[in-house]
Order: C-alpha cells, then structure tokens, then sequence
C-alpha cells in the first residue's frame, strides 16, 4: 500500500474513537431533536393558534352568525355558558387556552343604532417562550381585524342592502412582488422569508460544530503523538516530512467531510419534511417563483456552498495544526485552541446581527480577513446571486491555507517542534 | 580507517542561552555497543536526538557512516532507528497493527517489511497480546514493543535511550542478549543508561558524561583498572565528584 494511505489510514483510526463517535452521534441527536421538537411545537401551537374560547352574552342574531363566520375561517369556537368572564379564565377546562372573547350584551342593538360595540378579547399568558408571545400577539391582531369586519359587513348590509358589502370592504387586491439580487418575481414577503429561514436557519450553528471538532482532531492527534514521543520516532524515520503533515490534515478533512454530508442529508431530510407540510397549504407556483429568484438554492449553489466549507474546515484544520504543534499536551488543547475558538465566534455572531456590507471599512475587513467568515455568508451570497463573491471568498480561504500548511510544514521539518516552550504556559 | 558508524566533533548543543552538551568528541566503530552514562539532565538524551537527526548541533558536528545528520538528514534516517526514552505508541492501534505500520513507514519494500514485522513479533514475546489495543498493555509492554519494533528492521545503528527502563530482571536481561547478539549480526548500538550492571554486561565501550562534558571514555575493564576499583559505579562516583 502507498505510505500516504498507510498513514492516512493510521490517523483515521486513532481519530475515530469511541468518545468521537459518541460526540458526533450527541451532536446528531440534539440536531434531530430541535429538528422534532420545533416541528411538532409549531404543529401545536398552530392548533392551539385556532382556539377561541366564546362566552356570548349578546344571543342575538348578529352575535351568532359572527361564531358561525368564525368557525367558518378556520377558528376553533369553544362557545360556553358561563356567565361571568373572570370565571371562565379561571375554569380548569379552558387552562390551556390563551384567547377569549367577549361578546357583551346589546351588541347588534347599539350597533343598530350606530354606536360602536365594544367586544372584549383577553389573553391568558401560560408561557413567555419567543414563539408563544409573538404568535399570541400575532393572533390578537389577526382576530380583532377579523371579527370587524365581520360587523363592518353586517353594517354595510344593513345600512344600504344594493351595495356590494364583501367588494366594499375589501376593494384592493394587494399584489406582493419581491425583488431579490436584480430579479422579480410575484411571491409574498413571507413566503420568501420563510423559505430564506428555513435553509439556512441550521447552517452556522453546525458548521460551527463542524469546525471546532475537526480543529479539536487535529490538536489532539499532533498534541498526543508529541506527549507519547511517537513524533520523535517518525520525525527521525525516512518518511517525508511533508507527507505527516499533509496525512494530519487529510484524515482530519476526511472525517470532517463525512460529517458535513451526513449532516447535509440528515437536513435534507429535515428540511423536506417541513417544506412539504408547508407547500401542502403553499401553491405551487409560488415555490417556482420562489426557485427562480434563487431563494431555494439549486445543486451548483449548494456546490459553491460546499467548497466554501470545506475551504474552511482546511483553513481551520491547517491553523489548529499549528496550535497542536504549541500544546505540550493533550490536556491542554482546551486553552490553545481558544484563538481558533475566537476568530470562528467573530466570524459566526457577527454576521447573525450586522449586514457586513453596510458595515464599516475597519469592520468589514477585519471580517473578511477572517476565512471563516467567507463560508459563513456564503449561503446569504448565493440566494442574492453574489456567486462572484463566494468565488473570491473561496479562492482567499485556499489562499490562507496555503499560507498556514507552508508554515506547518515549516515547524515540522525544523527542530523548533521539540524545543519549543508552549507560548501557553507559565515558565 | 574504516568509517565510523558515528563521528562527533567538538558537538555542542544549547537551549536557549543553557549549554546541554559541550566539546563532545565521539567515534563510534561499526559493531560495537557503544554507551554514554552519565547522571540526570548530563545530555546524553540531547546527544542521542543529535544522532537521530531530530535536534541540530549548535556547533560542530554529528556525522552518521560518513553522512552529516545535519546536512544529509535523508541519508542518516535510512541507517538509523532511534527509541526516545517514556516513548509511548498509538493507544488504539494493537501491537501488531503498530509494528505494522512503522515497518512500512522504514520499509518501503514490501516483502522486508513483512520479514521485519514477523521477526518483530517475536522479540517482542507478546503472543496473543499483539492482536489487542496497546492501551491495555502494561508499561513494560509497551517499553518491550517499541524495543522490538526498533531492532525489527536492522538499521545499521540502533539508538536506544534507556531501553530497559521499566523491565524487570528477566525482560531486561533477555533484552540485553538479543541486543549482544544483533550485534554480533553488525548492527551497531549507542545506548544510554543509569543501570551500570547493565552497561557493563552490554557496552564494548563506555563514555561517562558529566553536565554535558566526556569525562572518560574506554572499555568497562580498562576503567575500572584506571581507577584501581572492580565496580564500574565508583568508577562513576569519582569522576562526578
Ligand atoms: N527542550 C529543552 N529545552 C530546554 N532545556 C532542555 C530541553 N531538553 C533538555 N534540556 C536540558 O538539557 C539538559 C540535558 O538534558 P538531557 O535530556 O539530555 O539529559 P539526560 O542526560 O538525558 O538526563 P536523564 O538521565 O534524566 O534522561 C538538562 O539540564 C535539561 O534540563
Ligand atoms: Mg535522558
């Protein structure tokens, strides 16, 4: 067998132990299930989002055909008799239900007389997840537009029976375009953002996994075989320098590659679930919109997004390669890695909260001369046509590379790899 | 004169502003098991890494068969095999799995290489524990595997830093016979040691170093005749003195 692989095929199984297996399956796990647990809790809270609990102390014709109407749009009318509002928030069988509505007495005679009727809507706080405040606000809104209309039409019937009441409430058909990266198509904001959120909500935060792991893989295997003094066994053997450090990086990357294609189909398979509940409802014409504006990525985008990540696992592993080479032992690649740990944070949380573009110079230069950041953004940058910059992106990451295993290879075949003091240690 | 196996001259080797080894002036004859003695921290294990071309001379010169470890670097590591001292190996290989991959790291040829991990098989008397992980290997075990994956190959010179370290009598005396008897196949050996029993039943010669100095150097008999004594340790104790 050719010693690259003899090599390579060492590094892998010293690398894949068990603990690393356990780590990646964690990993997986918890991917898996926030993948679930966000799925059905939005399944739920989209039930729960219908709810209305109804106490009607009208009971006049107007007052019922306005729960009919309701119930007719997709609400869940729980009508009850209790009397008295406070009662019926209290009530153990209305315990987990956030809205009520109540419909006071006299409601179709004032409104009949031209005065405003006043309903009640009350909401029940029974958490202060994100999710819950926003939706339950979000479905306030949407319900109090909704039960006025209902009355405006009612009036409008009333007040002049030849007119066309259903045209005269609503007669503006809202046409939403949205224009992403120099193209137009018709497709509503929401549509477009819920498409955007969905492929790459995930995307930092497991790149950022991946990363750190393949860094922590390298660290270790150059750290260890330092401790163990294997190092100093092969470093007097006649193997080219050259080849340990480029076997180092190989399994690493390897490793590295196989757990970003898992993770790929693993989100994949996430994601189809999701958009094919969603486009259920969606139609279909909106998903081509949405494929021609770029915002479901296409196979060559999710090309260039690939090679941007792994040009930035290599920038990674090529850096941390260096930091074993600074660690005196194994234990101790929890501090040396923190450099690499540093620049990886910038690089994530940044872009999360500022748009780098609008950002200034000093800010953005220090970004982009961070490799990492390339890969980061480069999801944003494909669905925005910006496939020249993920190319730039992708050719200073192979530049930084270059960079880093020249000076690895540089500290291997010196003696500074025995000699050095850990700039990390005391003394 | 033939080559020497090893040559130094006026070899010296600093860390940092500390002198390890100064003036050394070494010739070591093909065949012979040579041995550098010496107290803790005297340079003998910064004088073995100079041989095995990992650490460079900060002056002079180390030249291995007529090659200069610094100049030639390729030419030396293809004669030599070096055991660093409290070497470990790849916890999660087995014994075998490891001689097997440094045989074919200092065998390119695949047939010798084989050769080497069966003859390294058995130096090693590990039977049946070869197929196991060497993490579960005992420290002498260990020391035991490393020792024979450093003879398996036949480098023309062995250098061994403590090689019994951590054996017990019966371990480290068959050790000692095996290195006697590759040496009488030719393979030349440069060992370093503490345990003057050891040195004496071993070395042809001997060097007893002192803060990075030779301070004699000659057969085992004839020092102790040029120190009137029949034990190899006063010998030691009046020179550190
Ligand atoms: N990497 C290093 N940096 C600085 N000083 C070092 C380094 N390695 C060794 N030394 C110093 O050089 C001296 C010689 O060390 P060396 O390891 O050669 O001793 P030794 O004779 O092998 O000792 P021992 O019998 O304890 O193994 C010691 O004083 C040691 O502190
Ligand atoms: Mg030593």
């Amino acid at each position: 067998m050719n010693i690259f692989l003899v090599l390579v095929k060492k590094e892998i199984k010293e690398l894949l132990t068990r603990q690393l297996l356990i780590s990646i399956a964690a990993m997986l796990l918890v991917f898996y299930v926030i993948g679930k647990v966000v799925g059905t809790q939005h399944k739920a809270s989209e039930a729960r989002n219908s709810d209305v609990v109804v106490l009607d102390l009208d009971g006049s014709a107007l007052s019922k055909s306005l729960i009919g109407r309701l119930s007719g749009a997709g609400y869940r009318v729980k009508k009850t008799s209790i009397p008295c509002i406070d009662t019926a928030l209290a009530a153990p069988e209305f315990k987990d239900d956030g809205l009520f509505m109540l419909i006071p007495a006299g409601l179709q005679k004032g409104l009949d007389a031209g005065r405003k009727g006043g309903i009640g809507f009350y909401s029940k706080f029974t958490n202060f997840s994100a999710s819950a405040t926003t939706v339950t606000a979000s479905k306030i809104r949407r319900t109090i537009t909704r039960v006025n209309d209902e009355l405006s039409v009612y009036v409008l019937r009333k007040r002049s029976p030849s007119l066309d009441a259903g045209f005269a409430r609503e007669p503006l058909a809202a046409l939403e375009f949205v224009m992403v990266g120099g193209k137009l198509e018709q497709v509503s904001l929401g549509q477009a953002l819920a498409s955007i959120q969905s492929q790459i909500f995930f995307f930092p935060v497991a790149m950022f996994f991946i990363v750190i792991l393949a860094a922590q893989m390298v660290m270790t295997s150059v750290a260890s075989e330092k401790e163990n003094k294997t190092l100093e066994t092969l470093l007097s053997s006649p193997l080219d320098r050259w080849m340990l450090v480029v076997s180092k990086l190989s399994a690493s990357a390897l490793i590295a590659g196989a757990l970003s294609g898992a993770y790929m189909l693993g989100m994949r398979s996430f994601m189809s679930g999701i958009t094919a509940q969603a486009a259920a409802g969606a139609a279909l014409p909106a998903q081509a919109a949405l494929a021609k504006l770029g915002l479901i990525i296409a196979p060559s985008g999710y090309l260039l997004i690939g090679l941007s990540v792994l040009f930035c696992i290599l920038c990674a592993l090529s850096i941390a390669f260096i930091l074993g080479v600074l660690s005196d032992s194994v234990k101790s690649i929890q501090v040396t890695i923190m450099p690499l740990m540093m620049l990886l944070m910038l690089s994530y949380i940044l872009p999360l909260f500022i748009d780098i573009n609008a950002a200034p110079l000093s800010v953005r230069l220090l970004l982009y001369a961070i490799p990492f950041t390339h890969a980061f953004t480069a999801p944003q940058n494909v669905m925005l046509h910006n496939n020249a910059q993920v190319l730039w992106g992708i050719l200073y990451q192979a530049g930084v590379f270059a960079v880093f295993v020249t000076l690895a290879g540089k500290l291997f075949s010196g003696e500074l790899l025995l000699t050095l003091k850990s700039p990390f240690k005391k003394a | 004169m033939p080559t020497p196996a090893l040559s130094a001259e006026k070899l010296e080797k600093k860390y940092g502003n500390f002198t390890a080894v100064s003036g050394l002036d070494l010739r070591i004859e093909e065949g012979e098991i040579f041995s550098l003695v010496g107290p803790n921290g005297s340079g003998k294990s910064t004088t073995l890494k100079m041989a095995a071309t990992i650490l460079f001379p900060t002056s002079g010169k180390i030249e291995v068969f007529g090659s200069d470890t610094v100049g030639e670097p390729e030419k030396v590591r293809k004669t030599i095999s070096y055991l660093p001292e409290e070497a470990g190996a790849y916890k999660t290989l087995t014994g075998l799995e490891y001689l097997d991959f440094m045989a074919s790291v200092f065998l390119r040829d695949r047939a010798k290489a084989a050769e080497a991990v069966k003859y390294g098989s058995e130096l090693s008397g590990l039977k049946d524990k070869l197929k196991e992980k060497i993490g579960t290997y005992s420290k002498g075990m260990t020391r035991k595997l490393l020792l024979s994956r450093a003879v398996m190959i036949r480098p023309r010179l062995a250098i061994l830093d403590e090689p019994t370290s951590g054996l017990d009598i019966i371990n480290g005396y068959e050790v000692r016979k095996t290195i006697k008897q590759l040496a009488k196949d030719g393979i030349t050996f440069l060992i370093s040691s503490h345990n003057m029993l050891e040195i004496e039943f071993l070395s042809d010669r001997i060097a007893i170093i002192y803060k990075g100095r030779i301070l004699a150097c000659d057969t085992p008999a004839d020092l102790k005749k040029r120190f009137s004594t029949d034990n190899l340790e006063e010998v030691f104790i009046k020179l550190a003195q």
